[in-house]
C-alpha cells in the first residue's frame, strides 16, 4: 500500500482522502445501526411501562427498574431454557454438519448415475416450507416415539438443516483442486481417510458457514419447539420468550427484559466463540 | 474421479445419513402436501378431491398474488442490495482497517438475535408515538416525516425490508472468509501496475468470489426473501391490507383457518418459484463458476 | 488431524447422549395415571396462579393414582395450531381447551373427543348454567364440548377524562358518544383505543358491539350481507379518527397500554382483563386505575335493532381426548369436575376477574369491577358472541386486513364488508 500512495499525484491523494472519508462512514453507520437499537432497548429495559408509552424515547428512566428483570426471570424458567437451547443446537449442528459433509463430499467428488438429480432435490430442499409440514413431521416424530424427547428435537433440527448445509457444503468442496486429493489418494489412503485427512481441514470454511447457519436456524426455532415437545424440562428459550410477547400482556418492560436476557448470552456466547467460528472460516484457507 | 469398487461401498454409506434424512424430512412430506393441496380438506374430516381447483383459487386471491410480488422483492432486495453491500463492507474490513475485528463481531450480532427480539425491538423503533425513528427524525427537524411506519400503506413494506437489508454481517464474514483465502501475490502484482483499491476490488477480488462464496450468499439470501414469514408474521401480520403479507404467511394463515388444502397449495406454488429462481441465479453465475482462478489470469495477463 | 478425531468421539458421545435421552423418556412406568393438560392459563396469564394452585392440591390429593402434569402453552397462537395439529394427527391431549366455538363442529367430527354425556349426568349437569351445553352438541349426539370461561364485554371508561370534557355519564346514544369523542380528541385525549395488527382484537370489539346495536340478535343469521356491517364499518372508520397515532399497527398491547397510562378515555375488552385494574404498577399517583373508572353496557343506536346489546364471548371450552381405558376417562372426569366445582370457581373469579360458565355464588371478596361488569351483563337486553366468534374463521383471518385498509381509507365502509365476504366465499 505504502509504496502505491507515493506514487500517487495531488488529485489522486484527495481522491484517496475521500475513499477513505467514505469508508469510515460505512464502517461507523453499519456499527451504529447495529449498536443503538440494541442499547436503546436495553434501556428501555429499565423504564417503566408509563415511561415507554410517554412520546419522549430518549429520555433516560428517572429511576433505573431493576425489577424487571426479576419478573422476567421469576414467570419463566429462562436459565434452563437457555441451556436446553444450547445443547440441542449444538448436537444437531455437529450431526448435521458431518452429515452433510460427507454427502456433499461424495457428490463434490465421486461420478455416478443421477448426482446432479440428487444434489437438485437437496437444492429444492432448501425451498420447502416449513410451517407446511407440521402435520407430516408431527406424524414422523410421533410415531419413531420421538415425541418430547431431545432426540426427536435433535433428529429434526438435523434433517431440515441438510439440504442447505449440503448445498454450502459441496459449493466449497468443488473449488477444491482435486490435484490435492489425488496426491493422497496415490499415498493409498482410502476414502475415509481422504475425508478425514484431507477434504474436511480444506473445507473448513464451508463447513463453519453451514454450522453457524444451522445452529442459528435452531436457536431462532420455534413453531417446532412448541409443537413435538411438552415438558417444561425440554423447552427452549424461544418458547420462553412467549410468555411475554403474547397478545394479553400489558408488560412492556418485562418483555424487553426477556429479551435482553435473551439477547446478553448469544452475544456473549458469540463473542467467545466467535475466535473460533471466524478463524475457522478464515484459516481453512485454499490458496489458488 | 471413477469410484472403484470399494468406493461404492464407501459411497453409499457416505450419502445414506444424509439421503435418509432428506427422503423422511423433506421427499415423503413434500409428496404429502402435494396430494392435500388437490383437497378440500380441513385437518378434521373427511377430504374431498378437487383437482387442481386450489391453485385456480389461489390465483384468483390477490392477497396470494401480493405475497408472491413482496416475496419477489425481499429475494431481489436481498441479493441486489444486502448482499453487494456486505461484499462492499466484506472488501472493507478484509484490508485490516483499525479495529475491524470488532466490527466484524458487532456486525454479526443481529445474527445471533433470535427473530422475536429483533422484531419486538423494532415495533418498538417503528412506533408511531414514542418510537426512536420519529423521535430522531423530530430531533433533527424533520418531525412532518414522522408517521404509523408499519400501518401505512406506502410505507409498511419499506420498513419491513429496510431494516434487514442493512444486518450485513452474516454475508459479509461468509465473503471475507474466502476474500482472506486469495492469493496475496495478486494483489501485491496489480498494486505495483498501479491499481487503485478500488480497481483491484473490481478486477480482483469480484471476480474471484464470485463463483464461489459471491453465489452462496446470493442464494442464501434469495432463499431466505423467498421463505420470509417470522419477521412479517411478527412486525405487521401481513397488514395493512396484506401488503407484507409473503406465501408463507398466507399458507400459514390458511391453514389456521383450517383451510389444509389451500395451504398446501401455496407450499407447492413456493417451491416452484423458488426453484425457478435458484436455477436463475446459478445461470447467472455459471460462466465464472468453473474455473475462476484461471478467468482471473486471462484477465490478468 | 488430531482436531478432527476429537470431533468424531464428540459425535459419538452425543449420539449416545441423544439415544439415552430418547430411552429414558419412554420408561415412566407406574401404576399412577398421568394425565397431560397442554393449558394456556400458565405465564403471565391472570388465571395462573389459582390454575397452578388447584393443579398442585388436585395432585397431591390423589397422590400415587393421579398426577396432573401442566404443559405451559405460552402463545395463544401456538397453542391453536399445535391443538388442531394434535387433533389431526390422532393425538389429541387428554384435557385442553379450545377458545372459538367456530372449530367445535370440526372437532366434534373427528369422534377422537371423549363424550361427557353420561358424566354429566347427575350433579355436575346442574352446576352448569341453563342451556350453555346444548348449542355445542353436534351431529354425533355427544356433548363433547364443556362450556368453560365465559366472558362479557362492556365498555370501560375513565370517568376524570370523560368529566374534564363535561360528562359526568357516559353519552346514552352513538351519536352522542362519537360527539364527545371529538370533544376528548380537542382536549387532547385519545377517546378511544383502536388496533389492526395481530388479530385486530380491540377494533374487532368495538366493531362486534356496533354490529349488535345496529343489527339486533339476529344480525350474524342474516350473514354478512346485513346492511348493520356497511354502517358499523362507517363508525368504525370515524373512530380511527379519535384513536392514538399509530393505531393500524398497534397491538392490543399498546391499547392496553394507553389506557393505563390515562390518556385513552374509553376502553372494551373482556373480564379476563379485571386484574389489570387492580395492580399497584398500573396506578398513578396513589390511584388504582380501578378508582379511575366506570364500566357501561353498550349505547343505543337510534333506529337500530339491537338496544341494550352486550357483547359476550365463550372465552374457553374444556375438552378431553376419547379414552380406552375406563380409569384413565374416570380419572380425568374427576380432574374435571374438581376445577369446576362451584366454590373452586368463586375462587377462580374473585382472583382472577374471569366469568365462568358454572353456576356459583360470588364471592364475598369479589372485586367492585367485577360486579359492574356482572351488572352490566344482568342488565343486558340480550347478548351477543363477538364477531370472531360469530363468523366463519377464514373471515375473522381477514378482519385485520380489512380494518387496516379501512383505516388507511384504502376501502370504504362498503368495500370493507365486501373484503370479508370475498374472503367468506373463497374458503
Amino acid at each position: 500500500m505504502a509504496s502505491m500512495t507515493k506514487r500517487l499525484d495531488k488529485s489522486g491523494q484527495i481522491k484517496d482522502t475521500i475513499l477513505g472519508i467514505g469508508k469510515w462512514i460505512l464502517i461507523v453507520f453499519f456499527a451504529a445501526y447495529t449498536l443503538l437499537p440494541l442499547i436503546w432497548l436495553t434501556i428501555s429495559s429499565f423504564k417503566t411501562n408509563f415511561e415507554v408509552l410517554a412520546k419522549s424515547p430518549f429520555a433516560l428512566p428517572e429511576v433505573w427498574q431493576f425489577k424487571n428483570y426479576h419478573n422476567a426471570l421469576t414467570v419463566a424458567g429462562l436459565g434452563r431454557m437457555m441451556l436446553n437451547s444450547v445443547f440441542v443446537g449444538v448436537t444437531s449442528t455437529v450431526i448435521n454438519v458431518l452429515v452433510a459433509s460427507l454427502a456433499a463430499y461424495t457428490i463434490s467428488r465421486f461420478k455416478f448415475k443421477g448426482k446432479e438429480k440428487l444434489f437438485l432435490l437437496f437444492t429444492v430442499g432448501i425451498l420447502v416450507p416449513l410451517n407446511a409440514l407440521m402435520v407430516p413431521y408431527f406424524l414422523i416424530i410421533s410415531k419413531m416415539g420421538l415425541y418430547n424427547t431431545y432426540a426427536g428435537m435433535i433428529i429434526l433440527y438435523t434433517a431440515i438443516g441438510i439440504p442447505m448445509s449440503t448445498v454450502i457444503i459441496r459449493g466449497l468442496m468443488d473449488s477444491i483442486p482435486m490435484e490435492i486429493e489425488e496426491a493422497a489418494y496415490i499415498d493409498g489412503c482410502g476414502s475415509f481417510g481422504r475425508f478425514i485427512h484431507v477434504i474436511l481441514p480444506l473445507a473448513r470454511t464451508g463447513i463453519v458457514t453451514a454450522a453457524t447457519f444451522q445452529f442459528l436456524t435452531c436457536w431462532n426455532e420455534f413453531v417446532f419447539a412448541n409443537l413435538i415437545v411438552s415438558s417444561d424440562k425440554l423447552r427452549t428459550i424461544q418458547v420462553g420468550i412467549r410468555y411475554f410477547t403474547n397478545q394479553f400482556s400489558t408488560d412492556y418492560v418485562s418483555m424487553y427484559a426477556a429479551i435482553v436476557i435473551s439477547i446478553v448470552p448469544s452475544i456473549l456466547g458469540y463473542v467467545i466463540f466467535q475466535e473460533q467460528i471466524i478463524s475457522g472460516m478464515t484459516s481453512g484457507a485454499v490458496k489458488g | 474421479m471413477k469410484p472403484t469398487k470399494s468406493d461404492r461401498k464407501v459411497l453409499i454409506a457416505f450419502l445414506a445419513p444424509a439421503v435418509a434424512l432428506v427422503v423422511l424430512f423433506f421427499v415423503i412430506p413434500v409428496i404429502y402436501v402435494a396430494v392435500v393441496s388437490l383437497l378440500k380438506w380441513n385437518g378434521l374430516t373427511s377430504a374431498e378431491f378437487k383437482g387442481i381447483d386450489n391453485f385456480v383459487a389461489l390465483f384468483k386471491d390477490k392477497a396470494f398474488l401480493r405475497s408472491i410480488l413482496n416475496n419477489v422483492i425481499w429475494a431481489a432486495t436481498a441479493a441486489a442490495i444486502q448482499v453487494p453491500l456486505a461484499m462492499l463492507m466484506a472488501i472493507i474490513l478484509s484490508r485490516k482497517p483499525k479495529g475491524w475485528k470488532f466490527f466484524r463481531t458487532v456486525y454479526f450480532f443481529p445474527q445471533v438475535i433470535s427473530g422475536i427480539a429483533l422484531a419486538t425491538m423494532w415495533r418498538h423503533i417503528y412506533n408511531a408515538e414514542s418510537g426512536l425513528l420519529n423521535g430522531l427524525l423530530r430531533l433533527v427537524g424533520l418531525g412532518h416525516l414522522a408517521t404509523d411506519w408499519l400501518g401505512g400503506m406506502d410505507t409498511a413494506l419499506p420498513s419491513v425490508l429496510i431494516y434487514w437489508v442493512f444486518y450485513v454481517g452474516y454475508y459479509m464474514v461468509i465473503m471475507m472468509a474466502d476474500i482472506t483465502t486469495i492469493d496475496e501475490s495478486y494483489y501485491e502484482a496489480a498494486t505495483l501496475d498501479g491499481a487503485t483499491p478500488f480497481q483491484q476490488a473490481i478486477h480482483i477480488t469480484i471476480p474471484l468470489i464470485k463463483g464461489t462464496s459471491l453465489l452462496t450468499c446470493v442464494t442464501l439470501a434469495s432463499v431466505m426473501g423467498l421463505r420470509q414469514f417470522e419477521q412479517v408474521y411478527l412486525l405487521t401480520n401481513g397488514q395493512p391490507a396484506n401488503t407484507t403479507s409473503t406465501i408463507v404467511l398466507y399458507l400459514y394463515k390458511q391453514m389456521q383457518t383450517g383451510n389444509y388444502g389451500r395451504s398446501s397449495a401455496a407450499a407447492i406454488v413456493l417451491i416452484i418459484v423458488g426453484a425457478l429462481f435458484i436455477v436463475t441465479i446459478r445461470k447467472l453465475f455459471e460462466d465464472h463458476k468453473k474455473d475462476p482462478k484461471r478467468v482471473i489470469e486471462k484477465e490478468a495477463k | 488431524m488430531k482436531n478432527m478425531k476429537k470431533l468424531l468421539a464428540l459425535v459419538l458421545a452425543l449420539l449416545m447422549v441423544v439415544s439415552m435421552a430418547a430411552c429414558g423418556a419412554k420408561k415412566e412406568e407406574s401404576k399412577e395415571i398421568v394425565i397431560n393438560f397442554p393449558c394456556i392459563w400458565v405465564g403471565t396469564d391472570a388465571k395462573a396462579p389459582y390454575m397452578a394452585k388447584l393443579v398442585e392440591e388436585f395432585n397431591a390429593a390423589n397422590a400415587g393414582s393421579i398426577k396432573v402434569v401442566i404443559e405451559e402453552q405460552t402463545d395463544y397462537q401456538a397453542y391453536r395450531d399445535k391443538i388442531r395439529t394434535l387433533i389431526t394427527t390422532g393425538n389429541a391431549p387428554d384435557i385442553f381447551s379450545v377458545d372459538n366455538p367456530q372449530e367445535l363442529a370440526n372437532f366434534s367430527a373427528t369422534g377422537k373427543l371423549m363424550d361427557f354425556t353420561s358424566a354429566l349426568e347427575g350433579d355436575w349437569k346442574a352446576t352448569f348454567n341453563d342451556g350453555c351445553i346444548d348449542p355445542y352438541i353436534y351431529e354425533n349426539g355427544q356433548i363433547n364440548f364443556l362450556p368453560f370461561e365465559s366472558a362479557v364485554i362492556p365498555l370501560v371508561y375513565n370517568t376524570e377524562l370523560l368529566a374534564e370534557v363535561g360528562y359526568n355519564e357516559f353519552p346514552a346514544t352513538y351519536s352522542e358518544m362519537m360527539e364527545m369523542f371529538a370533544k376528548l380528541k380537542e382536549a387532547g385525549y385519545n377517546a378511544c383505543g383502536q388496533m389492526a395488527a395481530e388479530n385486530a382484537w380491540s377494533s374487532m370489539l368495538w366493531y362486534s358491539q356496533l354490529v349488535a346495536s345496529i343489527g339486533g340478535p339476529d344480525v350474524y343469521k342474516n350473514g354478512l350481507e346485513d346492511p348493520a356491517f356497511v354502517q358499523a364499518a362507517e363508525v368504525l372508520r370515524e373512530m380511527y379518527n379519535y384513536t392514538f397515532d399509530g393505531a393500524v399497527s398497534a397491538a392490543a398491547a399498546d391499547v392496553n397500554g394507553h389506557f393505563i397510562a390515562r390518556d385513552t378515555a374509553v376502553y372494551i375488552n373482556g373480564c379476563w382483563w379485571i386484574g389489570n385494574f387492580y395492580k399497584e404498577e398500573n396506578a398513578v399517583d396513589g390511584k388504582l386505575l380501578a378508582d379511575v373508572v366506570d364500566v357501561t353496557g353498550a349505547p343505543t343506536w337510534e333506529g337500530g335493532k339491537g338496544e341494550g346489546a352486550v357483547v359476550t364471548q365463550a372465552q374457553a371450552f374444556l375438552c378431553a381426548a376419547k379414552q380406552d381405558d375406563p380409569a384413565k376417562e374416570a380419572a380425568i372426569i374427576k380432574f374435571l369436575q374438581y376445577i369446576t366445582e362451584p366454590t373452586r370457581i368463586s375462587e377462580w373469579e374473585a382472583s382472577s376477574g374471569s366469568m365462568f360458565f358454572i353456576e356459583h355464588e360470588p364471592a364475598a371478596d369479589l372485586k367492585e369491577i367485577s360486579k359492574k361488569f356482572a351488572a352490566v351483563s344482568n342488565e343486558a337486553n340480550f347478548t351477543v358472541y363477538t364477531f370472531a366468534q360469530s363468523v366463519p374463521l377464514a373471515v375473522t383471518n381477514e378482519l385485520p386486513a380489512a380494518v387496516s385498509a379501512l383505516a388507511n381509507d384504502v376501502v370504504d365502509a362498503q368495500g370493507f364488508v365486501d373484503m370479508l365476504i370475498a374472503a367468506r366465499d373463497n374458503a
